[in-house]
């Protein structure tokens, strides 16, 4: 993470974004910028919208009102140069997939057993054991990794992650923020994550979207993560000490 | 025993038989792991309103049957993504509604109708050379798709949203994925009625789950258990003097069991 946050040119542009379904509003009216080659969290309480927006700029749900542009361009001209990290929680692990199955399923063309062997080690697992097991006898964190190693495969340019470090121990949250800030460092990609680790997020990002319902903050976690915002995002009684591990 | 190879229609029902086994095992597996065995079941049924309409208007019922299984699928899809009703409940409706027109249908066409008991039930004295046919090129179409995109659809089964992001027609391959299930279960009915047709959508993709370990383990052995459910279910039937379709479903039901058995015997 890099101390000091100076203007970088930004990969994805959202201006005016409300979403929303069967007359309800999820998001009104929200205008950010998240920007290249940076580590970017969304941030806030259950329910303010965090999955939705990512869902909303990747194209997955519609919007109603806005414009969501990915490198100046509309969502769908990146699809193919975009890796997409869901929730674990949202595969079903009863599919009867072992993990190098699960990596073919990225590739375009032929399969690339050297490069599947060499993703796996890049999110620290072992290919060889590793890589045979079904999806279904991986702990959570591995599972984890896997579902990385599988958005990275085809080396993308903009990496999404729905809530990566969510129900894995405290050692195994800190890890993946770790390898997220490698993958970034070593390949130059943009990292677009959710996340309910503040304290994570203080130490490993470079830019927070603070989200309730409307854009609460957004820019770099020193500046924008204010005991005044943290109160607005989770409350009266919010101490930021006691979310530390 | 090779005596009954030199029989016409038995040449016939094996062709069909391991052609629409291959078929409906591949697919299968895709049902099972998207939890989709009440649209088999569904399409099945509902297949009963193309025959009478085929029937009725003096067509063959079997391209008639299939169009209309057809339609019903895309009909089924479309509610599905645009209304909150959940699938098992719109696959009630059209499957429902289908039937009852079908046997309004039915009751409009004079006497005794043996192509419907054949349909309903399953006749492998019933297919025909423009049988063999249809279901060959028919098959050969969407074994070819599969085979091509067997990879897309297994990301799609998997991970709908990441397949899409990844640069997968997702939209596009789901809607053939219905297309190719309705026209396989259609072609089956011919042999195993539309009662149990579904039956070998589901039978030798779950015998193959308690063996195989990967997901292209999964795919092969089930194509592999329901072709010999249905050689051994054919032969059979013929020597039994049973029906076929009945027999092929107990067939590969007992091939279910067996491996259940062993594979549980075999872990302790």
């Amino acid at each position: 993470m890099q101390s000091q946050h100076h203007k970088h040119e930004p990969e994805i542009i959202v201006k005016h974004l409300s979403v929303g379904y069967d007359g309800k509003v999820i998001l009104s009216d929200l205008t950010f910028d998240i920007p290249k080659k940076k580590i970017t969290a969304i941030i806030g309480p259950n329910g303010s919208g965090k999955s939705t927006l990512m869902k909303a700029i990747l194209g997955i749900i519609p919007f109603q009102k806005g414009s969501v542009t990915m490198s100046g361009h509309p969502v769908e001209k990146s699809y193919g140069k975009i890796g997409y990290v869901p929730q674990r929680f949202d595969i079903d692990r009863s599919f009867p997939i072992t993990v190098k199955e699960l990596l073919s399923l990225a590739e375009r063309g032929s399969i690339n057993k050297d490069r599947m062997n060499e993703v796996l080690g890049e999110v620290g697992l072992n290919p060889v054991t590793v890589g045979r097991m079904l999806i279904g006898s991986l702990s959570g964190g591995q599972m984890q990794r896997v579902l990385i190693a599988r958005a990275i495969m085809t080396d993308p340019d903009i990496l999404f992650l729905d809530e990566p470090a969510t129900g894995i121990d405290v050692a195994g949250e800190q890890s993946i923020f770790e390898l997220l800030e490698h993958l970034q460092s070593d390949h130059d990609t943009t990292i677009v994550m959710i996340s309910h680790e503040v304290n994570l997020v203080e130490k490993h990002v470079d830019n927070v979207i603070c989200l309730n319902r409307g854009l609460v903050c957004a820019g770099p976690p020193a500046k924008a993560l204010s005991d005044k915002v943290m109160k607005q995002l989770y409350g009266q009684h919010y101490d930021r000490h006691d979310h530390d591990h | 025993m090779l005596e009954i190879l030199s029989f016409p229609f038995m040449q016939r029902a094996l062709i069909a038989g391991i052609i629409v086994g291959v078929l409906l095992a591949a697919l299968g597996v895709y049902v099972v792991v998207r939890k989709m065995a009440f649209f088999g079941d569904g399409i099945a049924h509902a297949s009963l309103a193309g025959v009478a309409i085929g029937l009725l208007a003096g067509f063959a019922p079997l391209p008639i049957a299939v169009v209309y299984a057809i339609l019903v699928a895309l009909a089924i899809y479309w509610f599905e993504a645009n209304t909150k009703l959940n699938s098992d409940t719109i696959i009630g409706i059209f499957f429902t509604a289908s039937m009852a027109l079908g046997v309004v249908l039915m009751s409009f066409i004079p006497g005794f109708q043996p192509e419907l008991i054949s349909f309903l039930f399953g006749n492998i004295l019933s297919i025909s050379t423009s049988d063999v046919v249809t279901v060959s090129i028919l098959s050969a179409i969407i074994m070819t798709w599969l085979l091509i995109y067997r990879r897309h659809l297994t990301y799609i089964s998997l991970d709908k949203d990441s397949a899409k992001i990844a640069g997968v027609r997702s939209d596009l391959h789901d809607i053939l994925f219905y297309i190719a299930l309705a026209t396989a279960v259609v072609l089956g009915v011919k042999i195993l009625g539309i009662i149990l047709v579904s039956a070998l959508l589901l039978i030798p993709a779950a015998t193959s789950r308690l063996l195989t370990g990967t997901f292209n383990g999964f795919f092969w052995v089930a194509i592999l258990s329901s072709v010999l459910s249905i050689i051994l279910g054919l032969l059979l039937s013929f020597f039994l003097d049973a029906p076929s379709g009945a027999t092929i479903i107990l067939v590969a039901t007992a091939v279910f069991f067996i491996v259940a058995i062993v594979t549980r015997i075999s872990k302790r």
